[in-house]
């Protein structure tokens, strides 16, 4: 399973004061510890809700070129707008690089899939519309046909996109676990070349104990097809059960992994 | 003989029960009366409405509140306490208007424009009617005219207005500001709420009231309105 480091998110506090002062040393160290975790990319979410565009994109450029000193991980740059997009492409040094996201939303499909596809970027598309999130799997399915079928003309094949199957809090509605997992398995059914991944911690929102089934909810969407997963690399837990699921999903050849993450001590029981 | 049935009625609230086959917090509750079957009862006996609802419902809700405050209660938990109220209230909504009882007040509530998320917003609309709020609820994605077309023709106490993305929360300034412009911004409170707003947004863009919470909301709410 592909991980993607969270850790870089102007939406938690620390990280947007960190951002607003400039603090080169804070962002370096979250972006290196991320990456000795092993984080396969790192997120690199700048937007801070506060400011003009103009000091988004500042601040988003500043994220990526800290961000580069710190390590050679690729990067998964993460915004909503398109401006702030480009500009964060412009001063990427990779050639690995995944934009996070696009939804079956018209405008922005166009705008953003026109830069994945000029860059060959690999994208991020949440199952969704206009309308917000489907709370059920076939309206999910549904926003995955047009995103498909829009990135394609634009030139984005479809091996190219990371679908959010989408998680919502179980403690509102306990049909959403299945919904998620039922998700993930038709996409990687309709379409085996794409791949899947989400941001699960959402599903234990409101409930105590969460990372017991933010872990327990892992193992099950590895089983229903995920590839890959937004997920706090310094869980050690769950980098270990990570590999577990990989282990047993038939993803590990010769359990060669899950083997040198013992001899590493990162496998907790 | 009332405060028995009043108790009983707020215990089930306490248990989140809202007919006698739902399981309570506790084990072993299967079978026995719960919030529907007590009110039912309790309209049967003649008991004041307006004392079903402070004695029983409110006063019940106070305890899941505080619980919920003490992290002993979870989201579900009060969700099934708010649901046993909101059935509850459906009930003695016919008897209201009889007893001359009056709602609490008006609110709108919206999610802003660009914004998709309308978990917390739901919450916070069933805690409120669980109160005595008289909710309308304008949906999710809601654009800033739209949101103050409402209250100019509706006319409520309270705009409460949520946002979970901190690229959508700068609508709530400019819904303040354009309640401004349309001179009806001393006509009514807003409150607003959601995971990146805090209590210094809330000040910094001018608004009356904010709730970490559901709960805290409607306690905002009530504070403003007394």
């Amino acid at each position: 399973m592909i991980t993607i480091g969270e850790n870089i998110n102007a939406t938690a506090k620390s990280v947007a004061q960190a951002i607003n002062n400039r603090d080169t040393e804070f962002i370096q160290n979250r972006a290196k510890v991320q990456a000795e975790a092993g984080a396969d990319y790192i997120d690199v979410n700048a937007g801070s809700g506060y400011g003009s565009q103009e000091q988004s994109i500042a601040a988003m450029q500043w994220v990526m070129d800290t961000v580069q000193q710190a390590t050679d991980k690729p990067l998964v740059i993460d915004s909503d707008d398109p401006k702030v997009l480009q500009a964060a492409l412009a001063r990427y040094s990779g050639d690995n690089v995944i934009i996070n996201s696009v939804t079956a939303e018209p405008e922005r499909l166009t705008s953003i899939g026109s830069l994945a596809a000029k860059r060959r970027a690999s994208l991020v598309a949440l199952a969704m519309g206009e309308a917000g999130i489907p709370d059920n799997v076939s309206d999910r399915l549904a926003a995955c046909d047009r995103i498909v079928k829009e990135l394609a003309k634009l030139g984005v094949p479809t091996e190219s996109i990371y679908f959010d199957a989408l998680v919502l809090p179980i403690s509102v509605d306990p049909s959403q676990g299945m919904i998620t997992l039922n998700t993930i398995a038709r996409i990687k059914q309709r379409y085996p070349e794409a791949k899947t991944v989400v941001g699960l911690s959402n599903i234990s929102y409101g409930l105590p104990n969460r990372n017991i089934v933010n872990r327990s909810f892992m193992l099950m969407a590895a089983y229903a097809g995920l590839d890959a997963i937004i997920v706090n690399p310094l869980d050690t837990k769950m980098m270990g059960l990570i590999k577990v699921a990989d282990l047993l999903t038939g993803n590990d050849p010769m359990c060669r992994a899950y083997i040198r993450a013992h001899r590493k001590g990162l496998l907790q029981d | 003989m009332s405060e028995d049935i009043l108790s009983l009625i707020k215990e089930n609230v306490v248990q989140g029960r809202i007919n006698q086959e739902d399981e309570g917090m506790e084990e072993g509750m299967e079978g026995k009366p719960a919030v529907t079957e007590l009110v039912q009862k309790a309209l049967d006996d003649g008991i004041d409405v307006q004392k079903i609802i402070n004695d029983g419902l409110t006063s019940g809700m106070d305890i899941v509140g505080q619980k919920f405050e003490k992290k002993e209660y979870y989201i579900p938990d009060m969700l099934a306490s708010a649901e046993a109220v909101g059935a509850a209230m459906e009930m003695l909504e016919p008897h209201l208007a009889k007893n001359g009882i009056e709602p609490k007040g008006k609110i709108i509530v919206a999610t802003v424009k660009g914004d998709l998320h309308d978990i917390g917003k739901n919450i916070v609309t069933i805690l409120l009617r669980g109160a005595g709020y008289l909710v309308k609820d304008l949906g999710n994605d809601i654009d800033d005219q739209t949101i103050v077309d409402a209250v100019k023709k509706e006319q409520p106490q309270f705009l409460g207005l949520s946002a979970l993305l901190t690229s959508t929360m700068t609508h709530m300034r400019a819904i303040v500001q354009s309640l401004k412009d349309a001179g009806i911004r001393d006509k009514v409170k807003v409150i607003v709420g959601g995971a990146p707003v805090s209590e210094q947004f809330a000040k910094d863009i001018g608004a009356d009231g904010f709730g970490a919470d559901g709960f805290q909301a409607v306690s905002v709410i009530d504070s403003l309105n007394s």
